[in-house]
């Protein structure tokens, strides 16, 4: 049976095989230079010591990286482009039929599903893994500047794991029902896709109730070149951050006379004695998931996709078990 | 020693929603018999296969496949069991000697030299792909898997259905040559009655969910006749209900033609008496069954799910 479940998702994960190669074609040289201008250019130094043009230095470096961050956002694909490869050859054996010919040799319905499914999942797992790891590799430079909360949270940890699972599994409950496997991959993916997009849009950052802090006596707007909340928001999911002006005991301040000292300031100084002279404060604020929170929201997320994985694989089992003949 | 039926069904039913594709089937089917299981389109042929075999759960009913639950005892049934399923499934980018694999790998009780030795019969080399084979020789190709489990009981769900007449000839020349080795009771469903005949000695009429007459060829042969004679009114047809089982009646201005089943009773001497072939007989009982179709239409088309 381990064999016949080889033999049949052979080309699959060949495929899986190829475009992983693909994509470690393109992150290996890019991580190495990225690694070799954190040395160069003294990174970890700066993040350990911050002194001096440490600051530029790590923006600058940080800065450098953007375009090619972003890119790597087309790899949100992966996990479900490879979960749905992985299920693809269970969906078109009962496409064509051949799930008679299996059940009707002399092992149980039970055994033939037990090898597919566990060589599917651990397949999804392994595939996933070696994604990370790479991925966890190539961001590791970025990741110690900027943390990996903001940008990184769904290449590393336990969610793309989760992901391809969902993927797998969600493709794998439309075929057993559809029997088509264009169809089932077509639906899948739309469902996987409008979950992920939901989640990580309007769900994610409600795991655990953002920090909201303020911070009062920095630097004007626009001006700012280091501010507190910098070291802090640096590795942290930022949601919502800004300034703003306010009155002695939490009234508005009259938009007026804020214009009138910003406009009619010669120096920095004197629109903050300006300021003061109206009672009024300038603050910085930001609503955030503080670094500390990486693992428990990966948790989180990968709990609810997980689980909603066990509920398709559930029920595609259940499907198989009674329903198909 | 008591003989064990190979397959006995007993209010058999299976229920898809509110649609019984199969109702109150109670059949037996004796072992080392070759039984023919016809009927059209939607009867429940396929339905009726899949619960032999495994593959459904009866929603009513029991059924016994050489003494054992097929469901509930499937480890005991499956190695015993040879089945073709509609269409003649295999996988289709594999090669012989892989589907030839396939087998030995799922089967504890699987004879390898009898799978070689038909396949090189037949001429298909191991290293052809099977999609490349032609549907007479995919159909030959499943077969052979199927008899190399050296089952007990043989299932095939319209083995000839898709193909053309003279690989249709072939594959039932197969079979015959498979049956004649012995040892191997046989189930094979077809809406083609025509040269059935030649392979099988048992046949079961399925039309609308149900079983409409089985038993031997010859025997079926034996007790239905052609009656001709002057024409008869609707009380004349009730008349000969009572002595026989009119299957069909065919009137014409002055000529009155039934096909009856006798049971047990004289013919008029008014009757002209003739003897009916098989495709006649099946006709007429499926013909019966649209002529009857009193009762509030139910889609019955066939499942294959």
């Amino acid at each position: 049976m381990i064999w016949l479940t080889w033999r049949q998702q052979r080309t699959e994960t060949l495929i899986a095989i190829l475009v992983l190669a693909l994509v470690t074609a393109v992150l290996v040289p890019t991580g190495l230079h990225i690694a070799s201008v954190y040395d160069h250019d003294g990174i970890g130094g700066c993040l350990a010591h911050p002194t001096g043009t440490c600051t530029e230095r790590l923006d600058a470096f940080a800065g450098r990286w953007d375009s090619l961050s972003s890119l790597t956002g087309w790899f949100n694909l992966l996990p479900g482009l490879i979960g749905a490869l992985l299920a693809a050859p269970l969906v078109l054996e009962l496409e064509r039929g051949t799930f008679r010919l299996a059940w009707t040799q002399s092992i149980t319905r039970r055994r033939w599903l037990t090898t597919r499914l566990a060589l599917l999942v651990g397949a999804a797992v392994a595939f996933s893994l070696l994604l990370t790891l790479l991925m966890s590799w190539w961001r590791d430079p970025l990741d110690a500047v900027d943390g990996r909360f903001q940008n990184g949270f769904d290449f590393e940890g336990l969610v793309p794991t989760a992901y391809m699972l969902f993927a797998a599994a969600v493709v794998l409950a439309f075929g057993v029902v559809l029997r088509r496997t264009a169809a089932a991959i077509g639906l899948g993916f739309a469902a996987f896709f409008a979950l992920r997009i939901g989640i990580e849009g309007w769900v994610r950052q409600h795991y655990v109730a953002p920090v909201h802090k303020t911070w009062t006596g920095g630097e004007l707007p626009g001006r700012i070149l280091i501010s507190p909340a910098d070291a802090l928001l640096r590795t942290a999911w930022v949601l919502n951050r800004g300034s703003g002006f306010s009155a002695t005991r939490g009234h508005r301040p009259d938009p007026s006379i804020v214009e009138s000292c910003i406009k009619n300031a010669s120096t920095r100084g004197f629109e903050r004695t300006c300021l003061a002279q109206h009672h009024i404060t300038e603050y910085e604020y930001a609503v955030y998931q503080p670094a500390s929170r990486f693992w428990l929201f990966q948790a989180i997320e990968a709990g609810i996709f997980v689980a909603l994985s066990l509920a398709l694989l559930g029920f595609a089992i259940y499907w198989i078990r009674r329903r198909l003949s | 020693m008591t003989v064990i039926p190979a397959v006995q069904t007993h209010a058999l039913g299976k229920r898809y929603g509110s649609r019984w594709a199969l109702r109150d089937c109670s059949l037996a089917i004796a072992s080392g018999s070759v039984t023919a299981l016809v009927g059209p389109n939607g009867a429940g042929k396929t339905t009726l296969l899949h619960l032999l075999i495994g593959l459904s759960e009866p929603s009513a009913g029991e059924v016994r496949v050489l003494g054992w639950s097929p469901r509930e005892q499937p480890q005991v049934v499956l190695p015993r069991v040879g089945f073709v399923a509609q269409e003649h499934p295999l996988y289709r980018g594999f090669s012989l000697a892989e589907m030839l694999n396939v087998g030995r790998k799922l089967n504890a009780h699987w004879d390898e030299g009898l799978a070689r030795e038909r396949l090189a019969r037949l001429d298909i080399p191991l290293g052809q792909k099977v999609h490349r084979l032609s549907s007479g020789q995919q159909a030959q190709v499943a077969l052979t898997l199927a008899l190399a489990k050296r089952p007990e009981l043989l299932v095939l769900d319209e083995p000839v259905a898709a193909l053309d007449p003279l690989a249709r000839r072939e594959f039932l020349q197969s079979l015959m040559e498979a049956v004649a080795e012995g040892g191997l009771t046989v189930l094979l469903s077809s809406h083609i009655v025509s040269e059935l005949e030649r392979v099988c000695d048992h046949l079961v009429i399925l039309a609308a969910g149900g079983v409409r007459l089985a038993g031997s060829i010859e025997q079926i042969l034996a007790s239905h006749r052609l009656l001709v004679g002057p024409r008869v009114d609707p009380d004349g047809v009730a008349r000969e209900h009572q002595k026989h089982a009119v299957i069909q009646e065919s009137h014409t201005e002055r000529q009155t033609t039934l096909l009856v089943r006798l049971n047990g009773h004289e013919v008029d001497a008014r009757w002209r008496s003739d003897d009916v072939g098989l495709e006649e007989v099946v006709l007429a009982y499926l013909g019966q069954q649209s002529m009857r179709r009193t009762e509030p239409e139910r889609d019955l088309t066939e499942v294959a799910s």
